[in-house]
């Protein structure tokens, strides 16, 4: 027998159901994608037919496939520079406005989670050292955290792979990485240097009550994984642990308009990100 | 080609609405609800919103509240499309910032010919 | 050195974000400062004896922030008590109050199906929709049956319509009966017959 065949229905009944929860549209065009990927998830599932494995899919209390599956239709891969538009946002306007409003002396604080292995805030330091004129002016402090303590202890140590690193301009490549002798790379500890990591559960209060007054959230391809709960609560902590006025970035899939209604949408040359109101 | 978001929260709402409005030569883009409606609008110019009234996060009148107070957005016409067919609600919506009024469930014909008029004329 | 690295442990903390004893918490939940509140609420997240205590604050709350995080507290506690006690607001005439409240009562399932069949035998059509919106995110093995019999018996177009926008997603062949008399039952509303052939469709995909 062959694989269980899905109908243009089902994906019509699919495509409605996965962008009501998560955003992301399918379009016909993109029919061999999500048919191949639905597939792979009804085989490792063992179910017999698109009927059962969307009855599972939309009634499992733990929402665990939902997330599967969610991964399966979204590329999660970290690399330097991934969705740079919006590290461009984040010099050419969101850190302008933050310390436009900011006392003086006040730190400005951007909190990367989850940081993976650091490719993420590792890039956001070399972009404000490359292109953020007013960074000899202010005090920026950069957290990054994952509940994941193995890709904490890899990201402190700094060294990335060829393919880690090929999105970054050979210059800066040359500029803040030394070139091993087994092919990889190591940043520059200047840079390993300047970033605080730590071990963060987001939905434990014990865990982000000393994240305060944050200025910019890179919150990336982490609630679309949550379930709807959970998502919210996550959101509600980010709103608590920022500054008035303070900006959270989403992944490129993602958008605040299935999780919160705390904050409100801005639009810039670069990106649309998501402000704490003032 | 003239362009219309539709808000509105009901999948089969959407689906109707769009069959119609492109079967009479619009573009239609759709938003699950204010917020993602809010995202659209600034992301590209449309001649008119289609626009529920309750919807999870944020519902129709804060989506024309919020719209209409925001100059980066294309001040287009909208039309509010409810389920209460009262005078109080319609005035409601007039406040919010919508320009046209209909109940549902709406009537093919009610909502092309409403759609001409705002748009000034066929799409 | 413009990037100073900080330990984020040694950030100060605010002292509302101290850790409270529940009775501190609940306490704090009828405060005047809305950070405190906002922290109270979500130590008392999960803690159903709090319930009580965090539906009345949510009933009486104001700040909107706050009001979020009560709700999603209530969302992260699976408590009756919070059903019994919001239940009233569908009838409100806030609509982000009730909203919120739809959204907590998707959240909690088994402690809303008890009450389901009554909230869809209301008198007033807009809590019937709303029963119906609650349905959308509800996991019960009810749902099909509750859907089946508002298209079957309801007579206001908008609450049948919210329910054959749903039927689309989750019916089986036993719906089939039902949404076939839809056009006869509505021969004056083009949508409802579009929605019902439009369920009609989806079901009979993959069968």
């Amino acid at each position: 027998m062959s694989h269980p065949a899905i109908g243009q229905e089902d994906f019509h009944k699919f495509r409605e159901f996965f962008y009501r929860k998560t955003g992301i549209l399918f379009e016909d065009s993109k029919r061999y994608f999500v048919d191949k990927r639905l597939i792979e998830r009804m085989e490792a599932t063992g179910s017999d037919s698109f009927r059962s494995y969307f009855t599972m899919l939309r009634f499992q209390a733990s929402s665990e496939e939902l997330q599967a599956l969610t991964n399966a239709m979204t590329v999660n891969e970290t690399y330097f520079f991934r969705e740079s538009y919006q590290f461009d946002c984040l010099v050419n306007s969101l850190l302008d406005e933050v310390v436009a409003t900011k006392p003086p002396k006040k730190p400005v604080r951007i909190w990367s989670l989850p940081c993976s292995t650091g490719e993420e805030p590792y890039s956001i330091v070399i972009y404000l050292l490359e292109h953020w004129a007013k960074l000899d002016r202010f005090d920026v402090e950069i957290f990054a955290s994952d509940i994941d303590t193995q890709v904490l202890q890899a990201a402190a140590k700094g060294v990335f792979s060829p393919r880690s690193v090929q999105h970054l301009p050979a210059a800066l490549l040359r500029k803040y990485f030394t070139r091993l002798a087994n092919g990889n790379y190591k940043i520059d500890e200047q840079v390993s240097d300047s970033i605080d990591f730590s071990r963060v559960n987001l939905l434990d209060p014990l865990d982000t009550r000393h994240f305060r007054d944050i200025d910019v959230v890179f919150c990336r391809n982490l609630l679309i994984y949550f379930d709807d709960t959970s998502r919210r609560a996550a959101a509600e902590i980010f709103y608590n642990a920022m500054s008035p006025g303070g900006f959270i970035c989403l992944g490129h899939s993602e958008s605040m308009s299935r999780i919160s209604d705390l904050f409100r949408v801005r639009k810039f040359k670069d990106a649309i990100v998501y402000q704490k109101p003032l | 080609m003239k362009s219309i978001l539709i808000i509105d929260d009901a999948s089969t709402v959407r689906l109707y609405h769009r069959s119609l409005l492109e079967e009479a030569g619009f573009h239609v883009d759709e938003a699950v609800n204010g917020i993602e409606g809010v995202e659209k609008a600034l992301s590209r110019t449309y001649d008119l919103f289609v626009v529920d009234v309750n919807m999870p996060k944020m519902d129709g009148y804060a989506f024309l509240r919020e719209i209409r107070r925001r100059k980066e957005i294309h001040q287009s016409p909208a039309v509010m499309v409810s389920t209460e067919a009262e005078e109080k609600d319609r005035q409601r919506a007039f406040a919010a910032g919508a320009n046209f009024y209909l109940v549902k469930p709406t009537k093919p014909n009610e909502l092309l010919e409403v759609a001409a008029l705002m748009t000034g004329g066929r799409a | 050195m413009p990037l100073r690295k900080t330990r984020a442990e040694d950030l100060p903390q605010a002292g509302s974000q101290a850790a409270l004893s529940a009775d501190e918490a609940i306490a704090l939940l009828g405060g005047p400062d809305a950070a405190g509140r906002q922290a109270a609420a979500r130590r008392l997240a999960g803690n159903a004896a709090a319930a009580e205590a965090l539906c009345a604050r949510f009933a009486v709350e104001t700040d909107i922030p706050t009001r979020e995080a009560i709700a999603v507290a209530l969302m992260r506690t699976q408590s009756a008590v919070t059903v019994e006690r919001l239940l009233p607001f569908l009838s409100s005439e806030d609509a982000a109050l009730r909203n919120t409240v739809i959204e907590i009562l998707q959240a909690l399932p088994a402690e809303v199906a008890p009450h389901m069949e009554r909230l869809l035998d209301h008198p007033d059509s807009d809590v019937r929709i709303f029963a119906v919106n609650v349905l959308e995110a509800l996991r019960h093995p009810k749902v099909e049956e509750w859907l089946i019999a508002v298209v079957s018996a309801d007579r206001h177009p908008n609450v049948v319509a919210t329910a054959l926008d749903l039927l689309g997603e989750v019916g089986t062949e036993a719906a089939i009966p039902a949404l076939s008399r839809i056009a006869a039952r509505f021969a004056d509303e083009p949508f409802l017959k579009f929605a019902a052939g439009n369920a009609m469709k989806r079901i009979g995909a993959g069968s």
